[in-house]
């Protein structure tokens, strides 16, 4: 065969595989999702940046390739309520043609978005809401990344038991502990989960248990007054964005005086407008979030590190501030999702959810920190997906709890007078 | 037994701090009930915007604090003639329009006008939750065991204040006579000479400046966002229904009644029963006191 031939040949089938190589790599096409939030209404603000971390995540995908060789797109809908959310998750299907969908914030939507993609045999994708029910449905196409709301209450028994009860120099049967909760499926999801293991496996004492509606509290002083009279050593509180400071406020007005205040969430105490409403009156506040200021990251996998970091840099340059939970849930999220779709290459849901089913990365290994071991119902297990306890100093939530993971310690056990939180 | 419901001497520290909630609570609630009692008194108007314009008077304290750190005790008198001037407006592009038409029509009208002005404010401010911290806001006066916060206080003073003006003003001046007759009559008082559409235009201004007001006099005790509003409207329905429609004396004991019942309820009950307790009383009224607990009996027909 003349030389010539086979030059021609060779350099032939360089420059395919080259072009094939670089449909690879070079995204030909786009992949669309369904994105869906809060954008208008009452959860607007935190729904906007659930987007904003979801675009930040989606931006890093795309500097690394995409998903499966394409890159990836949103298609965005606004679900203010449930109903809303039905009908464009259902939108987004018919009309969009997307095969998988991701949010939704709320424990309001996430149940009835992921309903109608389940109609359809699509992917519902959900990287924030914590109603212990969303997977208790028997639906094959849901999974969740965040915790569920028993995960929540499993941590803050945890804290309360292991790191506060020695502090006070207390056995864990000899505190006392209020319980309050607004009243929604996320309050009591958490409260009712904290509650049985708090009594079950510590036989803490319960001296209270008060439930609310967020949309309608204007005065929490009949409860100081009882509270102050049972006189617990913790209260344990899930509260919503307008209520957890009338609560603070008002319980440094009657001078209740208690050890510790344990809540759990990026609503209420560990939202930043918590702290804008107080300063330094927040002081010695416990939230149990996703990783804040003063974690190490030296405590992660390298491969952890390394993402962690890149995500703290993506976010600083957007933002100009450190990441808040928003962007932690809906960006790690996100970030999972291409994890399971290199590994599945395929949008199929069988496919797809054997790849999910097959992943099993330690603690620290992704961003927050976390871990990923889904189960049958297509939950990430609680115990995977690492969570911190964070106390506000001095204007800024800052992490505290597990101590390994973080430099700061936490002060003010137990918190003293009012006045002394400085 | 549940320490909360053993009474004895010890506990009278707590009964007093329940008193002090109660009339501190409802001075809040009388603020914002003032004037929608006026508006749903002489207008006969359902106004289920009142809530918004409660919203938008937290905004006016929130950004004159936040921008040019003035006091809201400052922004109040700059709040109240911007408020009656918002009223006028409202009355003048949407209210007169709609003013005869069946109660249907003027629901419709005014819960897209609350729709409309909750995403006004989403647009232009977003959903962040926005708190005044002036001075005075945590202060706190203590004596006899009670403990007063001094915001809520002077809330409670101007609240009384305001009603009895506005008491005053309903009875004893010539505009509140004939503001009084075109509720009782609206076709007769237009026989006499009465520009009706006038005591409209004025009803409806006032009573906006009013809630304008009670916004700024509540911003540093909640948070303002877009539903903020939410948060106290149906609460003043109540305190109408029980007041009697238009009475500003029935406004100021239907707040504290409301009050009473909320903070004793939520004490030896738990605050999930504060809601159904007051709603009780709010069916019970309508049903075996339809003019209110001190309205005049047949009041509740007139002019509809």
């Amino acid at each position: 065969m003349p030389l010539r031939v086979v030059a021609t040949v060779t350099l032939a089938f360089v420059l395919v595989a080259g072009a094939l190589l670089d449909t690879v790599h070079g995204q030909a096409g786009e992949y669309k999702i369904g994105v869906l939030e809060p954008l208008t209404g009452p959860l607007a603000g935190e729904g906007k940046r659930h987007l904003e971390g979801y675009e930040i995540v989606r931006d890093m995908i795309n500097e690394r390739g995409g998903v499966m060789g394409k890159k990836l797109v949103f298609a965005v809908a606004d679900a203010p309520d449930p109903t809303a959310a039905a009908s464009e998750a259902n939108r987004l299907i018919t009309r969009e043609g997307v095969r998988i969908i991701t949010g939704t914030f709320s424990s309001r939507l996430c149940g009835a978005a992921s309903e109608a993609a389940a109609r359809h045999n699509v992917i519902y994708w959900e990287t924030s809401c914590v109603d212990p029910r969303f997977n208790k449905r028997g639906l094959t196409n849901v999974f969740r990344t965040e915790i569920d709301g028993t995960g929540f209450g499993w941590y803050n028994v945890e804290f309360i038991a292991k790191h506060l009860a020695p502090r006070f120099n207390l056995k864990p049967n000899q505190l006392k502990i209020a319980f309050l909760s607004e009243d929604s499926s996320y309050g009591q999801g958490v409260t009712e989960s904290a509650r049985q293991r708090a009594k079950q496996e510590f036989g803490m004492q319960e001296v209270a248990m008060e439930y609310y509606s967020f949309t309608s509290i204007n005065d929490f002083t009949p409860i100081i007054a009882k509270f102050k009279q049972l006189n617990p050593d913790v209260v344990h509180h899930i509260g919503y964005t307008n209520d957890a400071p009338l609560f603070w406020r008002q319980a440094r007005e009657q001078n209740f005086l208690f050890k510790a205040l344990v809540h759990a969430g990026a609503t209420g105490y560990g939202s930043s407008d918590f702290g804008r409403a107080l300063g330094n009156d927040a002081n010695g506040v416990f939230a149990l979030l996703e990783p804040g200021p003063g974690f190490r990251l030296e405590a992660l996998r390298p491969e952890g590190q390394r993402i962690e970091r890149e995500f703290r840099e993506a976010v600083q340059k957007r933002t100009g501030s450190y990441p808040f939970g928003a962007h932690q849930l809906a960006g790690g999220g996100l970030w999972l999702l291409k994890v399971v779709l290199d590994k599945a290459k395929s949008d199929d849901l069988d496919k797809f959810r054997d790849a999910v089913m097959s992943l099993d990365l330690p603690v620290g290994s992704v961003i927050n920190g976390w871990g990923v071991k889904f189960a049958e119902n297509g939950q990430n297990a609680n115990e995977r997906v690492q969570h911190y306890m964070l106390q506000w100093q001095n204007g800024q939530l800052v992490t505290v709890w597990p101590e390994e993971f973080t430099t700061n310690r936490a002060k003010w056990i137990p918190l003293g007078a009012w006045d002394q939180r400085k | 037994m549940d320490p909360a419901r053993r009474l004895g001497p010890a506990q009278i520290d707590v009964v007093a701090q329940l008193g002090v909630s109660t009339v501190l609570l409802g001075g809040i609630y009388a603020l914002v009930s003032v004037g929608l009692t006026l508006i749903f008194g002489i207008m006969r108007v359902v106004n289920f915007a009142h809530g918004e314009f409660l919203m938008l008077g937290m905004y006016v304290a929130f950004w004159a604090y936040t921008l040019l750190a003035l006091d809201p005790y400052v922004v109040l008198f700059v709040s109240i003639p911007l408020f009656f001037g918002i009223g006028v407006l409202t009355y003048v592009l949407v209210m007169r329009g709609v003013i005869h038409a069946s109660h249907n029509v003027q629901i419709f009208t005014t819960v897209g006008l609350s729709t409309a002005l909750q995403n006004a404010a989403l647009v232009a401010w977003t959903g962040d939750y926005r708190t005044v911290r002036p001075w005075h806001s945590a202060v706190v006066i203590r004596a006899l065991g009670m403990a007063f916060n001094l915001s809520q206080v002077v809330a409670f003073a101007i609240a009384v204040a305001l009603t009895l003006v506005l008491f005053a003003f309903m009875k004893w001046t010539h505009t509140g006579r004939v503001m009084r007759a075109t509720a009782q009559d609206h076709d007769a008082a237009t026989l006499m000479g009465i520009d009706t559409d006038k005591v409209y235009r004025l009803t409806f201004a006032i009573g906006i400046a009013c809630v304008g007001a009670a916004g700024v006099l509540v911003s540093p005790l909640y948070a303002a966002y877009p539903t903020a509003g939410l948060q106290f409207v149906l609460l003043a329905y109540v305190v109408v229904v029980l007041g009697g429609l238009g009475d500003m004396l029935g406004a100021m004991l239907g707040s504290l009644i409301v009050a009473a019942v909320e903070v004793v309820g939520s004490y030896f009950f738990g605050v999930a029963w504060k809601e159904v307790f007051y709603f009780v009383l709010f069916i019970a009224v309508l049903v075996l006191r339809p003019a209110g607990l001190f309205g005049q009996r047949g009041a509740e027909t007139l002019g509809v």
